[in-house]
């Protein structure tokens, strides 16, 4: 008890404590600053990569927004449209609107012959300008007869052109587009033809071979509800199991176990993950293959992991005084859960799972595994619909060659990266929000 | 010491239940065990709460030993002792809140009026209903004023309507000496109080349930001198209407609260008495050692 | 029941608690020193003597404000419970009866003055023939008051509260052969008057000593054993 008595009284300092202080402050001072060095110039380098990679992109992608367009005065020739002068929907649906195009063109260089040249010429507008114009017939049967003037969507090759990313000063063979070409386009941009106007296409058509006409609508969609499965099956198992886990389970060899297994899950490759749903749901269960019903199965399971983990923190950051304060009263242990623990958890399991989420958005390895890198055309319009996802488009569109693609490749990533932004900030805006100091 | 033994013997054959004559109480058992006896009384007139041969284990520690005590109707008794001496466990035993933690074993009996609180028949939920309790940190929680004193009577369905619940609400928080504080903002989070306010809040929810017992875990460690002078005001005034248990490592509170007092050590129960007695004139050693401040 | 020896935790409160009694011990054997040549005066006739004893109470008297004032303090800082709390009591409270011991001193010392002081003849031996056992009893009582103090010692304390009997035996038939003499010899009324103060002061001295040896009994036992008989006391102090 009188441990205290024995040990002796601190021995006098034998130089002054001031001194000996003083000769090592200058060496302690300089390693501080040498240290504050190190941290400024790794974060600037982090910084300098992470602009270079957005100033990559967005300069890439910017021009994707914005798409060339010819205007071109259309006569809506009655013998080409409709010959029958019946205006029958099912004829005028039919008709060779191409030939409109064609006679326009011609009409507006005249002086092009051979098929060769005329084929060129044809080239300069998009495949798909014919639609637009059959569109504004059965919109409007008045219009057979007259002659207007119609802004049609210009080829690719045009549009690159008028984006500068074609080097007029090359050789014409080097070059996607002929000299002759560009001489028509600089008459067009002369006459006051020739126009950049924002994008819609891009965000409302879905996949083409055409670049001019590709968009990432079908994927856009095909990522909702591919995440909207993902989500309904991920969240509430999550949840259910990191609650079950953490407050009901009993601690025993089985339970470390499934702890341990939940653990190295989160860190399973996603690819097997795609493997395994294609043999099991699939092959075995026979989903349909590319739907968004399975690419959400998939990615469920590479998020549930996840969201349990997520859940799990946040559950046990809820400070034991609530609970024992809620046990104290005389609440039951699903009361105690049930009213106080896991309303003060659910920001923290709510971020978890959208962070969760974002990472499933971006994942594109196990949905190649299930057939949801097709190419796919129409946009998808259910759970069943053949679909592909965002990153896995942006997969596709980085292997095409056409300069045009690789402008929307980007155009996409920034898409993407800016959902991911919005997820991400929404997370935080939750936590912010919802978060509690004890 | 042997009165003791005998003075419990004679309490327990009279004043209770033909049952609790069943509670066992021989000297015989009590020397199997390496403990200390108890030194001073522990029976009272009026028992609410009657504990023999309470014993604690976590996993293999034997964290209480031996304790019999009785708590008297309308009393304040103190727990006093040094950490990890068993005081905290023994309140815990007292509702049972060491079910909570695993590779926790209570043995002996503890009884409640003429009920075992460890029997099978009697639900913790029921049980904690009747022994309130309060803790050393301020816990309200994050909701409203009002919803923290509410939960209590909401789960045990003890109102119809919510005018009821409103009268209750506001009788227990007018016992509880906070209502001329929080009148105008019953709808603030209960966060939002200071420290004080925030413990008498606390007690305000314990007693809507009206218990019969509250028990009191360190209830003033984390407040100031003024809000524990508030507190201890409002413990002596809630005498009159509970039974109250507390455990404070202040030596002072416990000599300004309670009139009986426990020491532990090492989980024993080494000395209970009227606190002026224990404060004064204790009559065991390491009490006294404790309680003037030599202990290593 | 209990006094603790082990050292406290904070070995400040037991410097101060060891330094108050030590000053207490200072006081009463200062008590002592003047109990004995007040009395040494009236034997020797040495108004000199006397005269110093009355001076030295101003000594006692500041020592009682200073112990008093250091209880006090202890009490405020430290709170003292337990046997540190009856320490501190019975020091004060034996501090005030160590005092009034001096002022009997005193008192004794003013009657030497008087007695010789006076042109007329001294008084005769026989008429002081009980002051030197009784001042011997009372003298004893507080050297074992003291004794008993410094060690805690309750059987010695015991002791000191059986010894007041005797000098209060001591001081009834003193009392007694005083009325004879005056009876006898009317002349010598004066002089006994004297005697018979200091006798009762030697009286008071063996009471102030029986309060502090109570007061030791209460530090060491616990138990109060003031106003009770000499049978209780004994029991209380030698319980266990």
């Amino acid at each position: 008890m009188n441990s205290l008595d024995d040990s002796a009284a601190l021995p006098p300092p034998s130089r002054d404590i001031k001194t000996i202080v003083n000769a090592g402050l200058k060496r302690r001072h300089a390693a501080e600053r040498r240290f504050r060095w190190f941290g400024l110039a790794a974060i600037s380098l982090g910084l300098a990569f992470v602009v270079l990679m957005f100033a990559n992109i967005i300069g890439k992608g910017y021009p994707a927004f914005w798409q060339t367009f010819i205007e071109l005065p259309v006569a809506f020739d009655p013998a080409v449209i409709d010959p029958e002068g019946r205006r029958d929907p099912k004829a005028l649906a039919d008709a060779d609107y191409a030939a409109l195009i064609r006679a326009s063109l011609r009409g507006l260089f005249p002086r092009v012959e051979g098929r060769r040249d005329l084929r060129e010429l044809y080239g300069l507008v998009s495949s798909n300008a014919p639609f637009r114009l059959r569109g504004q017939v059965l919109d409007d049967p008045a219009l057979i007869g007259a002659t207007r003037s119609v802004w049609v969507l210009a080829s690719a090759k045009v549009d690159t052109l008028i984006k500068g990313n074609i080097n007029r000063t090359l050789d014409e063979s080097l070059r996607p587009i002929s000299d002759q070409e560009i001489a028509w386009v600089d008459r067009l941009i002369a006459d006051g033809r020739l126009e950049q106007r924002f994008n819609t296409i891009l965000f409302g058509n879905g996949d083409s071979r055409e670049p001019e006409q590709a968009g990432i609508r079908g994927a856009l969609m095909g990522s909702f509800y591919t995440l909207l499965i993902t989500f309904l099956l991920s969240f509430p198992i999550g949840v259910a199991t990191a609650v079950y886990l953490e407050e009901f389970a009993p601690k025993n060899r089985w339970t470390d176990l499934i702890e341990v297994n939940i653990n190295n899950l989160a860190a399973v490759p996603s690819i097997v993950f795609g493997l395994l749903g294609l043999a099991v749901f699939i092959n075995f269960f026979g989903l349909p293959r590319s739907a968004p019903l399975v690419g959400g199965l998939v990615l469920s399971l590479m998020t549930l992991p996840v969201i349990i983990i997520a859940g799990r923190a946040a559950l046990t950051s809820v400070p034991p005084s609530i609970r024992e304060a809620a046990l104290g009263m005389g609440a039951s242990k699903l009361q105690m859960v049930g009213h106080h623990v896991l309303p003060l958890a659910m920001p923290g399991m709510l971020t978890g799972s959208i962070i969760g989420m974002a990472r499933a958005l971006g994942e594109s390895a196990p949905l190649l595994m299930i057939g949801m890198v097709a190419f796919i055309v129409d946009v998808p319009r259910g759970f069943t619909d053949p679909a592909t996802v965002l990153p896995v488009q942006i997969y596709l569109w980085a292997d095409l060659p056409e300069r045009a693609f690789v402008e929307r490749t980007s155009a996409a990533i920034m898409v993407l990266l800016g959902f991911m932004i919005l997820m991400n900030g929404l997370a935080i805006v939750l936590r912010k929000r919802f978060e509690r100091r004890w | 010491m042997n009165t003791t033994t005998i003075e419990a013997k004679a309490a327990l054959g009279g004043a209770l239940n033909p049952e609790a004559r069943e509670i066992p109480l021989s000297s015989a058992q009590i020397t199997d065990y390496d403990h200390r006896q108890t030194v001073g009384k522990i029976t009272v007139d009026h028992p609410k709460m009657l504990c023999r041969e309470v014993n604690v284990y976590y996993g293999v520690k034997h964290a209480l030993k031996q304790v019999s005590l009785d708590i008297g109707a309308n009393e304040v008794i103190a727990f006093i002792g040094p950490s990890g001496c068993g005081k905290s466990t023994f309140l815990r035993c007292l509702n049972r809140m060491n079910d909570t933690i695993p590779l926790c074993r209570v043995t002996g009996q503890i009884q409640l009026d003429a009920d075992n609180i460890y029997d099978k028949s009697i639900d913790v939920v029921q049980l904690r209903a009747r022994v309130g309790m309060v803790f050393q940190k301020p816990n309200p929680f994050p909701k409203s004023i009002y919803e923290n004193v509410a939960y209590g009577p909401r789960i045990h369905g003890m109102v119809n309507g919510k005018a009821e619940l409103d009268d209750l609400v506001r009788a227990s928080l007018e016992r509880a000496g906070l209502i001329k504080e929080v009148e105008k903002r019953m709808d603030e989070p209960g966060t939002s109080l200071s420290g004080g306010q925030q413990q008498r809040l606390c007690i305000a929810r314990a007693i809507a349930v009206n218990p019969e017992v509250i028990l009191m875990d360190e209830p003033c460690s984390a407040l100031d001198p003024i809000a524990t002078a508030k507190i201890e005001e409002l413990i002596d005034e809630l005498r009159e209407n509970y039974t109250i248990v507390i455990v404070t490592h202040s030596m002072q509170q416990a000599a300004r609260v309670s009139q009986r007092t426990a020491y532990f050590h090492l989980g024993d129960l080494i000395e209970i008495g009227e606190t002026d007695q224990i404060f004064t004139n204790p009559k065991h050693k390491l009490t006294e050692d404790y309680i003037t401040g030599r202990f290593g | 029941m209990t006094i603790s020896h082990d050292a406290h935790t904070v070995k400040q409160f037991d410097t101060q608690l060891a330094n108050l009694r030590n000053l207490v011990l200072e006081m009463g054997g200062l008590v002592e020193d003047q109990i004995k040549n007040a009395v040494k005066s009236l034997d020797d006739e040495d108004l000199t003597l006397a005269r110093e004893v009355i001076a030295r109470d101003q000594i006692i008297n500041g020592l009682q404000v200073k112990i008093d004032e250091d209880s006090i303090t202890l009490i405020a800082l430290r709170q003292p419970v337990g046997g540190d709390l009856r320490l501190i009591m019975s020091l004060s409270k034996a501090v005030t009866d160590l005092e009034r011991i001096g002022d009997e001193a005193e008192k004794i010392a003013r009657m030497t003055i008087k007695t010789y002081d006076v042109v007329s003849s001294p008084p005769s031996a026989k008429l002081l023939r009980d002051v030197t056992p009784m001042a011997k009893l009372a003298a004893d009582m507080l050297h074992g008051c003291l004794d008993a103090l410094a060690r805690l010692d309750v059987e010695m304390a015991v002791d000191v509260a059986r010894g007041d009997d005797n000098l209060d035996q001591e001081f009834q038939s003193a009392l007694r052969r005083l009325i004879t003499y005056m009876m006898e010899d009317p002349r010598t009324i004066g002089h006994a008057i004297n005697v018979l103060f200091i006798i009762k002061a030697l009286e008071r001295i063996g009471d102030h000593a029986k309060n502090i040896a109570e007061y030791i009994i209460y530090l060491v036992k616990g138990k109060d054993v003031r106003h009770v008989s000499m049978e209780v006391l004994e029991k209380d102090a030698m319980a266990e």
